[in-house]
């Protein structure tokens, strides 16, 4: 159901809280060392070509899923738990 | 229901969501969505930063420059060390020729050798100046002094005595080294505490023709001064040269024979040595008269 998903995920964005969210992500992310990871898989990446032919798309392309697949399961669990309850607690508003 | 309507107000998209969040699985949906958008925020976020970094050449500034890494690989084989350097090859400059038995000695134990090859060091010097006492040519006649500490503390005749006496205190060991590698040159000098008793007659006689020789009451040593020191009286002198060189012993009688044999300087030997000598000499001359006197004798003996 995507449309309902991007309704709430609308309304998120609109609260700000999606932000605050995607602060805390963040912080998580650094502090259990996912993001020097994602720095070394860079590195390598960048080793392979030249520095001059990187270019940020093919980055993405091939870093994005090594990045989702390194983010630990107690960080993402924490995320999705608190994203429920938050939008639980929105309801009852 | 494809897209959501832009027009699409506040109030809409509130009574839109309330009714999505009744259903506990669509809530749970929406957060997995809503995280996974979140998730690729951040690593874009990352990945935005690493891209800065590569483009700019901050990245390489914060690592710095980029080193050949074959230069200092590990080499892992056995003839080399992990340098890569062989172990069993060795600089042909290493070798230097020891100065005194030429022989290539490598440069790292150069300095040991020498050590041991010239006597110059601690241990070995030990070594090293037997050597030398057992090549000197003369035969060190007083390696077999019972005391050789005694000697050495009124060694004052050499140059150097203040220097050894110094070190005769710290260690006498060493000392006695020194002292035997030095033997064969001062034969007479050195020999001036021991007593008499140790002596051979020679070496009695060649101290007693040097220095005064009279012992002292107080700490039982030979004076080593001239033969006319002020010290000691020309009577003392003479005294004691009568008791060494003439003692009682029957061992060191002959020993006194052989010495008279080896013959004296008539000035410097005592009185009463020069007279038993000529004694002696008389006696020798004595036989041959005699001898002439019984061949006179003889021819009138003939006759008559």
């Amino acid at each position: 159901m995507t449309v309902n998903n991007t309704i709430a995920h609308q309304r998120l964005i609109l609260s700000g809280d999606r932000e605050r969210f995607k602060e805390l992500l963040r912080r998580r992310l650094i502090e259990c060392g996912w993001r020097d990871q994602i720095r070394m898989v860079c590195r390598e990446i960048v080793k392979e070509h030249d520095s001059n032919s990187i270019t940020l798309d093919m980055l993405v392309a091939r870093v994005t899923p090594r990045a989702r697949a390194l983010v630990p399961d107690p960080v993402k669990k924490e995320l999705l738990q608190k994203i429920k309850t938050h939008l639980l607690t929105q309801k009852n508003l | 229901m494809n897209t959501i309507v832009s027009e699409l107000s506040m109030n809409d998209l509130n009574s839109k969501f309330f009714d999505i969040i009744q259903n506990e699985n669509n809530a749970e949906d929406a957060a997995n969505f809503i995280f996974d958008s979140v998730c690729e925020d951040v690593t874009l976020g990352v990945l935005f930063e690493v891209h800065h970094g590569i483009k700019t050449g901050l990245t390489e500034l914060l690592e710095g420059e980029k080193e050949d890494e074959e230069q200092f690989k590990i080499v892992n084989s056995p003839e080399c060390d992990v340098f890569g350097f062989s172990i069993l090859k060795k600089t042909p400059d290493a070798n230097c020729s020891c100065p005194n038995c030429e022989r290539p000695v490598s440069a790292t134990r150069f300095a040991p050798h020498l050590e041991k090859c010239m006597g110059m060091g601690r241990n070995s010097s030990r070594i090293a100046s037997r050597r030398i006492a057992s090549n000197s040519r003369e035969p060190t006649s007083y390696a077999g002094l019972p005391s050789d500490d005694e000697d050495d503390a009124d060694w004052s005749g050499t140059l150097h005595s203040e220097r050894r006496k110094r070190r005769m205190k710290s260690s006498n060991k060493r000392n006695s080294k020194i002292h035997k590698s030095n033997n064969g040159n001062h034969n007479s000098e050195n020999n001036d505490g021991a007593t008499y008793e140790t002596m051979s007659a020679n070496e009695k006689k060649n101290l007693l023709l040097q220095i005064c020789g009279v012992v002292s009451e107080h700490t039982k040593k030979l004076c080593t001064r001239s033969t006319r020191c002020p010290q000691h009286s020309e009577e003392q002198r003479r005294a004691l040269r009568n008791n060494v060189l003439e003692p009682s012993t029957p061992e060191s009688q002959s020993m006194g024979l052989t010495a008279d044999d080896a013959g004296s300087p008539p000035d410097s030997s005592p009185s009463s040595s020069c007279s038993s000598s000529s004694r002696k000499r008389d006696r020798h001359r004595a036989v041959p008269r005699t001898k002439n006197k019984r061949e006179k004798l003889s021819p009138l003996n003939g006759r008559d």
